[in-house]
């Protein structure tokens, strides 16, 4: 009887060993999350700071939360790949550079609003969503943060990185590829770069 | 009455007809998006995203029309709507402007109402009385929105576009309005049954509108247009900053949008 106790008793610490595992992931990110977005708060506001002071703390805040350098190449879908090596470094850079002051500015907005976590989704082993809102006086805005975690981790940036962001149901990402997929129908690689060039 | 009625159903009618067939045109070969067969490790990553981040193609056969309106509707952003706008937003400060567009937002139950109770979703329907019946006397005229703040009651953005999705009607192709902005076939013909539930409206109606000759009504809605471009614009400006190429940027956010409304 008391080994049956013992066996059943390793068996189930095991599930539970595996299962916690698996949430435990979950709760380290969300909580990991959550203090980058206390850190990015106090940022934004801190009245000592000038604007462009604040924008640069924040950029340098969120940076290793994000793969830019992913998104950049997922922006362009198909065409990637067509890409000489020269294009493919200067595109990376300029997109990258594109998200940081769309995030920072974007982010600096903000006034008196709270980021509460409703829930994580892992949809894959290497993924996990966390849906947010964004909790203002007037209004709530309901924001998904994408994570992807790469195979090999990334020097300088976070084991879990944020690849897209959906607001309201919107993506980041999708959207840019779409709407570079409609200007590359028409117009070349070159023609966007200098695009980008021109809005940095 | 009875011809708008008809007007109703014929839209209701060649909706769902043309929903049939754009589903079909919306479909994408799929072998157009087989992942890559280099195996280097940066391509097997994008690979892993391709099923993910393929978008879907919109039914986009007026593209020409609708570059052409895209650019007029930024024009007449740019040049008129939104100085106007911001000399309004000079005047009146931030509390009294929210007030405003809660007010607009508490006439507007009867569409959100109906069309909670079209898509059996009861919940939703209780929740946007409650705060309806709270927010018109404790919120003194629907002025302030002590429903949320109180009781929390959450509004739900419903139109008689996301019943028709909810009841399985495409999308038709993508049509951008005159002034309005974004839009499609099915959204923009359930604006006029939508309209027939406003209380904001000029013709003879057998209950109460807020507005009688067409004057009041374009005064009313004049306000309730400046007080909300007074509110987003800031967001806009910024939204805008990003696209590349406005037309393709609007649209994919539009049915993006409307996608997911349709869902919840």
């Amino acid at each position: 009887m008391k080994y049956i106790y013992k066996v059943v008793l390793a068996l189930s610490a095991v599930f539970f060993f595996a299962q916690s595992l698996a949430a435990d992931e979950q709760t380290v990110l969300k909580k990991h999350f959550l203090t980058k977005i206390d850190e990015v708060i106090c940022i934004v506001e801190s009245k000592k700071l000038t604007r462009d002071q604040r924008n640069g703390d924040i950029v340098k805040a969120l940076t290793p939360m994000f793969d830019f350098e992913l998104m950049a190449k997922l922006s362009l879908g198909n065409r990637w790949k067509d890409l000489s090596d020269a294009e493919k470094e200067k595109f990376v850079a300029l997109y990258v550079e594109r998200m940081k002051q769309s995030y920072s500015s974007k982010i600096d907005a903000y006034k008196d609003e709270k980021v509460e976590i409703k829930k994580a989704e892992q949809t894959k082993e290497d993924r996990i969503t966390l849906v947010t809102d964004l909790v203002s006086k007037t209004q709530k805005l309901e924001i998904a943060y994408k994570f992807h975690k790469p195979k090999t981790p990334i020097a300088s940036k976070d084991s879990w990185l944020i690849y897209d962001v959906e607001i309201l149901g919107v993506s980041i990402l999708k959207t840019d590829i779409a709407q570079f997929k409609e200007f590359l129908n028409t117009k070349s690689i070159a023609e966007l770069i200098d695009v980008l060039i021109k809005q940095s | 009455m009875k011809m708008r009625l008809i007007l109703t159903m014929t839209s209701c009618a060649l909706v769902f007809g043309l929903s049939a067939c754009s589903s079909k045109s919306v479909e994408k070969p799929h072998e157009a998006v087989e992942p890559p067969q280099k195996s280097s490790s940066v391509d097997d990553e994008l690979a892993s995203f391709a099923e993910e981040m393929e978008v879907q193609e919109i039914y986009d056969p007026l593209s020409g029309y609708n570059r052409v309106m895209t650019n007029f509707n930024d024009t007449a952003y740019e040049y008129v709507l939104k100085p106007v706008a911001t000399g309004y937003k000079n005047v009146l400060h931030i509390e009294i402007r929210n007030s405003i567009g809660n007010f607009f937002e508490n006439i507007h139950f009867p569409v959100r109402f109906a069309n909670t109770l079209l898509q059996g979703k009861l919940s939703y329907a209780t929740e946007e009385t409650g705060r309806f019946v709270i927010n018109t006397t404790v919120g003194v005229f629907g002025l302030f929105d002590p429903a949320k703040s109180y009781f929390e009651l959450q509004a739900h953005d419903e139109d008689f576009g996301q019943t028709l999705g909810f009841y399985g009607v495409g999308n038709g192709p993508h049509i951008v309005l005159p002034l309005l902005g974004p839009s499609n076939l099915r959204d923009a013909l359930s604006l006029y049954p939508d309209s027939l539930l406003s209380v904001l409206d000029y013709d003879e109606r057998s209950y109460w509108t807020l507005t009688d000759t067409p004057a009041e009504y374009i005064g009313a809605k004049a306000v309730e247009k400046t007080n909300a471009i007074s509110l987003y614009m800031d967001k806009y400006d910024k939204i805008k900053a990003d696209a590349v190429d406005l037309y393709p940027y609007l649209r994919d956010m539009y049915e993006q949008r409307r996608k997911k409304q349709i869902e919840e």
